[in-house]
Formats: structure tokens, sequence, C-alpha cells
């Protein structure tokens, strides 16, 4: 049977004081294609950072294939979310991909492997041609796959992604979501997403994270998920296109 | 024009200007789009604090100098990296107090008395050979550390986070950086003012950013646009007997405005033809 990729026990973590996330436990199962909703502000991002290592815990444990996230960087891909990005930077798509590479021996510079292994995450992406062109001038979509590249160009076995369909419009969010299927079947996959309809015929699990996390082993996102995840902000849910009937709960 | 160049003060000039231009194409790109024009600011104005403390305690410029920018510079970056919605604010103090303690060691310096214009706008035409040693040296250095980094620094520039996830030290390579710009701007100051130094630093990158491809090609551009709005600046300052460095920054500020312009009328015209 699948074994459990990701362990996470008794995980708390807080901003200058402010609780983000308390006494969070669960686990994924290799292969998984993890869904993490929530309302904004719930910690979804943090949780990814948590898990990944930029953010250290403040209690509890992170296990990534039974080590420290530390210790497995080379297996874990990262999707950051893209506003976090300066967007005028003169910088190629092929220079972009490389950094997935980092870090290079500083005497000998690239080595022929980090521009294969490169082009290759690039041709996966079906971006190839346009490894030359300036990121800032490629669509939403191409960009994110730029992104997807990058972090798959040490060819990790779990890919986190930090909502990435936020700057594409809902058809190149469906080509998206397919690109990510397809990468599902040799790779876990964490994804943090409002697009909680289009991904219930995507992903085998969901995450409500809001504080606190309830993990479900299901592909299909219920309302008691809804409630749970979003129970704060029901304007969120209306932003984002869930059915009436939602609504109707939330307003008794 | 050609008859200035048989006289040394003007072929020290030209050089002095070309260097100054490659270190400020190579820096100044990095300085740009990591939007620390405040902080490299801050360290030019900081290090008249170093002038200060040179001339007060009778030890060499270059130590003097070079020792106090750097100090200002590291206190920057460490709080920089520590509370990034504050640096911003201690950034303004530090430039502040530097040029206060600059002055008042100076008031308190026997017989000595620097004028402060000099140092604000420098004096291309009065540099002497020694210091075109320095600069040379200067230059090496820098294109060097910026080839050996290239990669490190082109990725925490773009995105640092994602430089530590992948193992890079973020935080020692922005310390070698920002000390890279101190000792560029302590050397570059020297020859050109600090006011030049800040315009060199921002002006060309800021013209080269939007027609570059790489960071690579943003320094290349930025560097030849250096050199001629120097050249440019210098030839009138000649000819019209001006101020040089404040030619050259006006010259430069002109390529500035000349570059939006046509920036606005390229928009205007592919808006037109759609």
């Amino acid at each position: 049977m699948n074994e459990p990729v990701i362990q996470v026990e008794n995980l708390s973590f807080s901003y200058n004081g402010n609780p983000v996330l308390i006494d969070v436990s669960f686990s994924i199962n290799e292969k998984e294609f993890v869904a993490l909703i929530g309302p904004n502000g719930g910690g979804k991002t943090t949780l990814i950072k948590l898990l990944i290592g930029i953010l250290k815990p403040r209690k509890g444990q992170i296990r990534i294939m039974g080590k420290t996230p530390d210790q497995v960087t080379g297996q874990i891909g990262y999707v950051p979310q893209d506003i976090s990005i300066n967007k005028s930077f003169p910088i190629s798509v092929m220079d972009v991909v490389l950094m997935g590479r980092l870090p290079f021996n500083r005497w000998t510079g690239l080595s022929k492997k980090d521009t294969e292994a490169a082009l290759a995450a690039l041709k996966s992406m079906d971006m190839l041609d346009m490894r030359h062109r300036k990121i800032d001038d490629l669509s939403g979509g191409q960009r994110e796959r730029a992104f997807i590249a990058r972090a798959l160009a040490t060819d990790p076995k779990i890919l986190f992604l930090d909502e990435p369909t936020a700057n594409i419009d809902s058809r190149g969010r469906g080509e998206l979501y397919g690109i990510l299927k397809e990468l599902n079947k040799t790779k876990t996959i964490v994804v943090v997403s409002h697009d909680t309809m289009v991904l219930s015929s995507y992903v085998t699990a969901v995450a409500c994270v809001n504080k606190d996390v309830h993990y479900h082993d299901d592909a299909e996102i219920t309302e008691e998920m809804l409630e749970m995840g979003y129970h704060q902000c029901p304007v969120e849910i209306i932003a984002h296109g869930i059915p009436h009937r939602i609504l109707k709960t939330h307003g008794k | 024009m050609i008859e200035a160049l048989q006289f040394e003060f003007m072929r020290n000039a030209i050089i002095a200007g070309c260097f100054a231009s490659l270190i400020c194409g190579v820096i100044g790109t990095f300085v740009v789009v990591n939007r620390l024009v405040f902080l490299a600011g801050g360290i030019a104005h900081a290090s008249y604090g170093g002038i200060g403390l040179a001339f007060f305690f009778g030890i060499p410029y270059m130590l003097g100098t070079l020792g106090f920018s750097l100090l200002a510079a590291m206190i920057m970056t460490a709080v920089a990296l520590k509370s990034k919605h504050r640096a911003d604010t201690f950034i303004g103090i530090i430039w502040a107090v530097g040029m206060a303690t600059g002055i008042i060691l100076l008031d308190k310096t026997p017989g000595y008395n620097v004028n402060l214009m000099s140092y604000l706008f420098g004096s291309i035409l009065a540099v002497p050979n020694s210091d075109l040693w320095w600069m040379l040296g200067l230059s090496i250095i820098t294109v060097l550390s910026a080839a050996f980094l290239y990669r490190d620094l082109l990725a925490i520039s773009y995105d640092d986070e994602f430089a530590r996830l992948r193992g890079v030290s973020v935080n020692l390579i922005y310390f070698l950086f920002i000390g890279l710009i101190a000792v560029s701007i302590v050397i570059i100051i020297r020859v050109v003012g600090l006011i030049l130094v800040i315009a060199l630093l921002t002006i060309p990158p800021y013209i080269a950013e939007k027609y570059s491809r790489s960071l690579f090609m943003m320094m290349a551009l930025s560097s030849i646009l250096a050199v001629l709005f120097n050249l440019t600046g210098l030839m009138l300052a000649y000819t019209y007997n001006l101020t040089s460095g404040a030619t050259i920054i006006l010259v430069a500020a002109a390529g500035f405005f000349l570059s939006m312009g046509m920036d606005a009328l390229l928009k205007k015209k592919q808006v037109d033809i759609e």
C-alpha cells in the first residue's frame, strides 16, 4: 500500500504571537492529489512554507519521507504564488527554470546536466519554444507553466503549488489541472486553491485549513467541508462560484 | 573637443568616467532590480561620516571612509533583513547621522576645510593618476565578483525565498553584495561625487531594464549608456565651461526623460494599430 510521504504531528505556528496554525496533525500518502482550501489568512500558504522548510515549526514536527524538509530539498518542488514575484525583472524563461537546479558550482558554473534537466522540464511543460522569452512577456498560464518547470528541474517526488491558477482564465485553469493530473501519475501533489468546483474532479483528498486542518481522504468537496473551511468569510464563497444552496446554509 | 584630449586631466576624466560607468552598470543593475536605490543613497551619504573620521583622526582617507561606509552598510543590511518594513526608516536615520557626524568632525578638525560641494558633485576633471589605479582595481574586483556570484545574485534578486529553499546562503550573499556596493560607492564618490554616483547607479539601469531580457544584457546596456552620458556630459561641460558632475547628471536625466517619452509614443502607436 501507499506509504505516507508527508506526516505532520501537533504542528503549531504563529507570526508575532498571532497563532496561524494550532496543533495540526495529518498525513498525506504517496501519489495523492491534495487540495488545500480555506479562507485567506487561514494558514494555507504558511502550512506550505512549513512543509517545504522555508518556515520552521514553533511546535510539533514535520516529516517528509521520514526526514525533515531541509534534508530532502531535492525531492520537494515548490511553485510560489505568482504575486510574490517581481514582474518587471529582466530574466529569461530558461534562467528562471535553471534556478530550480541551484546551487551551482561557482567555479565551473552551469553543468551540462543542469542545462539538460532544465530543457527536459521545459519540454514536459510544453514550453521549450518559449525558453528565450522574457518571463514578463508571457501570459499568466505560460508563466505558471514556467514556474512548474522550475519546480520540476530536480525531478521532485512531491510538488507544492500555492494558488497556481490565480492569474489564469477558466479555460487555462482546466488545462493546468490537466497537467497536474498527468504529473500526479508519478508525484504527490499538494495545491492551494480556491477553485473548489473545478478541483473536485481532479483531487484525491481535500484538506480544509483554517488555523486547524481537517483532512478528508475523499475527492468530493462537500458542503460540510466548505462550511468548515470557509465559515469565517462567506463573501469569499460567492466570489468563487459556489452554489447558492451553500449560501443559504450560511444565511441561517 | 579633440584638442581637449591633449590635456592629461581630460584624458583622466574620460578614463575615470568609463571605469565609473562600468562599475555603476554592473552594481547599479543589482541595485535597481532589488529596489535598493534608497539603501545605496544611504551608504553614499553616510560615508561622509567616514571622511570626517579620516580627517579628524589623521588616518588615511580610504581606510576611514571604507571602514565607516562598510559598517553603515552592514547595519542597514542587518536591519533590512530583520525587519523589512522598517528598513527605510533606519536607512534614513543612518544616512542623516553619517552626514552630521562627518560635518561635526570636520568642524573640529584643526586647520582643515573640506569643501562639501566637491564631495557632492566630485571633481572628475581633477582625477589624479593614483585614483585611476584604484578604479581599475575596483572595476576588476566588481566584474569578477559579479561573474563569480552571477547565478546566486540572479536567484536572490529574482526570488530569494526559492533560492533559500534550494540551499543558497541568501544572507551571506546579500551581505557580500551590499559590501560590494559600499566599496564601489566610496571609491567612485572620490572621483565623481555622491550625487553623480546615485545618478549613474540608477538612471542607466532603469532605462536598460526595459530593453533587456537578462541581467547580463541589462548590465552591458547600462554600462554603455553610462559611458555615453559621461562623455556627452564631459564634452558639453568642456565646451560651455559648466560644472562637469552636474552636466553629466543632466545629460543622464535627459536620456531618462527621452526614453520615457519614447515608450509613451510607442505604446500609443501600438494602441492605434490595434
